[in-house]
């Protein structure tokens, strides 16, 4: 009786005995990650505490002097400082410009929004190298819009070496990444709260204002995080398109790693500057949910 | 408060039409419901009135003034939706302050009849909340109290009760009704929920297919349905199908394969009816003129009535409902005879 | 709506055009530099040729390192859609108490900066003495972020899928690989095979990664690439570009042929 009743009950969902146990499945990602991610990082932390001798990458010898020097010589923070702002003006530059094309996306037919999406994809499955060259062509001597300025006003306008080009170059690569980011928001709003705020009196304006927008705020959100996590981490797109004349933070560490062949200086500044990222990061989302009250209640 | 027209109005989405050239007048302070099945147009009416969609062809007009032209947010109606759409990064407060806002009115006015309306939907003290830590019947009332305080010229609804368990949807039925009356306003609701239209309507327009099919009050419709759709749509109906032999005291005499028989109706001489009969109008006596004899096939037992399938002379199925005191057995035969001015006949054509 | 709204439409579009040029401009502006008849990186192009794909094809670097990054994205492939496939099978079907946990755990090598995790692998790789030789450090760091594009891509196939088909399956008699291999890969086939195509795709443009952990004769393609921009600029670099410009857009079309690129979109959310 007990055993037909727990047949009955377990059903078809229970895997017989002859099956594989299911944490097989998992087994090996998580042996990976074990290994070959989570080691690497808390050995990082160790490196960055670790002397640098004259001749070698290091010594197994503690010391705070790394933290030390990261943190107490001006030059580095004149780096970090020029690799947050960069990557503040990139992400504020790459919302305005994506939030149009996240809401048209959102709204357009069906057939329309595939080809749409294609554009918009297609751009980041080309390799990083590939698009910084592409913005080399255009901002360098002989490109596009140094040749068009001198055709109109006879003066030059080469962009490459300069802080303006690595934001060009960094909004072309995160705009994708951002629209899509706030596209998925505005996904999720039924466009009856828009019909509702319009019967209600508000102008198409006033119904973005006061309903789109504030709904579209998680994927906002989302959004500027991505780009700016992305950004402040950029090595690529300011070494080729700041052609050695602008320096950000990864560039200085893995000028520190595999020039100065300095692990433990490098692990610190890593260390340092990606814990202030973090810091910031979660600065910005406790901000952020302050203006977000309906999620908390 | 505003009267409603609609003339000629045609909607079309691709090659479908969803609504065709209906025609309608609602008068100030009445509620219409707007009843089909699913794809009939009502939706799209609703939406067309609202200014939700454009016409392709034909006009509303409010109180005779053309609101073709208008935006919704220029039209001052009222909107429940199905889903209730409410603001969900707003409170109760802020949903219903909402509109007022756009109209830019004093913050003492707002304060004022936002009060008013949540005591009248009895959600006072519930301001501060959000719509998703209210339950249905409650968004439901915020949802009218937002659309209600903006003293709109007309009310619409869009099968707002849909989404609740029917005990709550029978509560609020009579709440909505009883709202409607106290305020006065002209409302249009729509339903595909036949016993919800009988219940709310001063008048029903049914509709299918993008037509009006038949519009007037619950029992003129339930009574003197235009055409077979109609009577199968609102209630259950029993056909039987004949030619109009002449008239006689202001009745049709109809001629059947069961018998000769005498109804209501509007038909000419020599003309292919159904006589549609209710499943309640036939009796298991000889009381009235309309008789018939039949075989009982079926007993089925509803607590308040029992509904039974008799076979009659003509190949005829019909459907009895009748009191649980008649001790009617299958297999048995029976009498039954019905009441001629409750019969009705219809085109047989299909219309 | 009504005739306001489609003048806003209107800006609107224009506007959103103006950022999809800029978005696919450049990469247009590559391909015409690489069909650049002349000598040099100029543009607008002085007539069109291959001749500069012809010498990138010539070029010894470049060939052994394209044929480098496809071995290499093949292998990683293979091992992401495993690992990954199984690794969504599990989080979506047996874990329901760690299951944020495990997505965030796979998830991290995306959220972490792939140059921190370029660093601290290299400086793993070496301190252990298992050294950047070879392919096995870069075969390591690809699949580590390449694994999480097959999960996600599985993981959102098969949210919306009907375990009742499985059940039916058991019920009729077939065991439990019979029953994944006949019901459930066939149906799920569409997410493992897009999220095959990113990892391969990832792993072939992979930069930060590759950047640390390349050595002396093992150079991915975007590496050799970018050496070679750091000192020459002509159209042969375009020509290369080229090919992984072409390389993304046929893997766009046969992924949206596959599963429609709006799940695979909204599906990742």
């Amino acid at each position: 009786m007990a055993s037909t009743e727990g047949i009955l009950r377990a059903g078809v969902r229970v895997a017989p005995r002859r099956g594989l146990p299911p944490w097989l499945l998992i087994a090996p990602t998580l042996l990976l990650l074990t290994v070959f991610f989570v080691v690497p990082y808390v050995n990082m932390v160790r490196m960055s505490l670790l002397v640098k001798p004259a001749i070698g990458a290091y010594e197994p010898e503690f010391t705070l002097a790394n933290y030390a020097r990261a943190l107490l010589d001006p030059f580095h923070w004149r780096v970090m400082y020029r690799t947050f702002s960069l990557a503040g003006v990139t992400t504020a530059l790459t919302l305005v410009v994506a939030y149009p094309v996240a809401y048209h996306l959102t709204y357009a037919p069906r057939r329309r929004q595939r080809w749409l999406l294609m554009l918009l994809i297609s751009p980041l499955l080309v390799s990083l190298v590939v698009r910084g060259f592409a913005w080399m062509i255009l901002l360098g001597r002989v490109g596009l819009v140094n040749l068009t300025v001198q055709r109109l006003t006879g003066h030059e306008l080469v962009l490459i070496g300069t802080p303006a080009a690595i934001v060009i170059g960094l909004v072309h690569v995160y705009v994708p990444f951002m629209a899509l980011a706030i596209a998925g928001a505005l996904q999720n709003i039924p466009p009856e709260l828009i019909q509702a705020a319009r019967s209600l009196g508000a102008s198409p304006w006033a119904a973005f204002r006061r309903v789109v927008w504030p709904l579209s705020l998680p994927g906002v959100q989302a959004g500027t995080l991505l780009v700016f996590v992305l950004a402040v981490s950029s090595y690529v797109i300011p070494i080729l398109l700041g052609a050695s004349n602008v320096l950000v933070m990864p560039m200085l560490i893995v000028q520190t790693l595999l020039d100065a062949f300095n692990w433990p200086l490098g692990s610190a500044l890593s260390m340092v500057f990606f814990g202030l990222t973090a810091g910031v990061v979660a600065v910005y989302l406790r901000l952020l949910a302050r203006g977000m009250p309906w999620t908390r209640a | 408060m505003s009267s409603i027209t609609l003339r000629g109005l045609t909607k079309r989405f691709g090659a479908v039409a969803a609504v065709q050239n209906l025609n309608l007048e609602i008068q100030e302070g009445e509620l219409v419901t707007l009843l089909g099945p699913s794809g009939c147009g009502k939706t799209t009416t609703l939406r067309l009135i609202a200014g939700l969609e454009v016409p392709d062809a034909g006009e509303v007009l409010f109180s005779g003034r053309p609101v073709t032209a208008l935006p919704p947010e220029r039209r001052n109606v009222g909107i429940v939706f199905q889903s209730y759409a409410l603001f969900p990064h707003m409170t109760v407060w802020q949903n219903v302050a909402f509109g007022l806002e756009m109209r830019r009115e004093s913050a003492r006015l707002i304060r004022d009849r936002v009060g008013a309306i949540l005591d009248r939907v009895q959600l006072r003290g519930l301001g501060d909340r959000y719509p998703h830590q209210l339950s249905g019947g409650q968004q439901q009332r915020v949802a009218l109290a937002r659309a209600l305080v903006m003293n709109p010229a007309v009310l619409l609804l869009d099968e707002p009760l849909a989404n609740l368990d029917a005990r709550l949807r029978e509560d609020m039925r009579f709440y909505i009704r009883q709202l409607q009356r106290e305020v006065g306003i002209t409302t249009v609701y729509v339903t595909h929920d036949q016993a919800e239209a009988m219940v709310l309507a001063d008048r029903i327009a049914i509709m299918r297919d993008g037509r009006l099919q038949q519009i007037g009050p619950p029992e003129e419709i339930y009574r003197r349905p235009s055409s077979a759709w109609v009577a199968e749509f609102v209630g259950l109906s029993n056909f039987i199908p004949g030619r109009v032999a002449g008239r006689e005291n202001g009745l049709l005499v109809v001629r059947t394969a069961a018998g000769t028989f005498t109804c209501a109706g509007q038909a000419e001489a020599g003309a292919d009816v159904l006589i549609c009969v209710r499943p309640e109008a036939l009796r298991f006596d000889d009381t009235y003129p309309n008789r018939l004899r039949g075989t009982v096939r079926e007993r089925v037992y509803l607590g308040n009535l029992v509904d039974y399938r008799v076979e009659a002379p003509g190949g005829l199925q019909l459907r009895v409902q009748a009191d649980p005191s008649w001790a009617v057995a299958p297999g048995g035969t029976v009498n039954l005879s019905f009441d001629p001015s409750a019969a009705w006949a219809v085109d047989a054509r299909e219309g | 709506m009504d005739a306001r709204m489609t003048r806003r439409g209107t800006w609107l579009a224009i506007l959103v055009t103006a950022v999809y040029v800029f978005l696919i401009a450049p990469m247009a502006i590559v391909v015409l530099a690489a069909l650049n008849a002349g000598d040099y990186l100029a543009f607008p192009p002085q007539g069109l040729s291959l001749r500069w794909f012809i010498r990138a094809a010539h070029t010894e670097p470049f060939v052994r390192s394209f044929l480098f990054s496809l071995k290499l994205a093949a292998w990683v492939t293979v091992a992401s859609t495993l690992l990954g496939t199984a690794a969504a099978l599990y989080v979506v079907r047996h874990s329901a108490r760690f299951r944020n946990l495990l997505r965030l755990a796979i998830l991290a090598p995306l959220q972490l900066p792939a140059i921190l995790t370029g660093i601290a692998l290299l400086i793993f790789f070496l301190a252990t003495g298992i050294g950047t030789r070879g392919m096995r450090a870069l075969f390591i760091g690809h699949t580590l972020v390449s694994l999480p594009y097959v999960f996600l891509t599985v993981s959102a196939v098969l949210a919306g899928f009907d375990r009742s088909l499985e059940e039916a399956a058991r019920s009729l008699g077939a065991g439990p690989f019979t029953t994944f291999r006949r019901v459930t890969l066939p149906l799920i086939k569409g997410g493992v095979i897009s999220g095959a195509l990113f990892a391969f795709i990832t792993s072939f443009d992979q930069f930060p990664v590759s950047l640390l952990l390349v050595s002396v004769g093992n150079t991915t393609l975007p590496i050799q690439l970018f050496d070679y921009l750091r000192f020459s600029f002509d159209p042969a670099a375009a020509a290369v570009s080229t090919v992984s410009v072409l390389m993304s857009v046929a893997i766009v079309l046969i992924v949206d042929r596959l599963v429609g690129l709006q799940a695979v979109s909204w599906g990742a959310q």
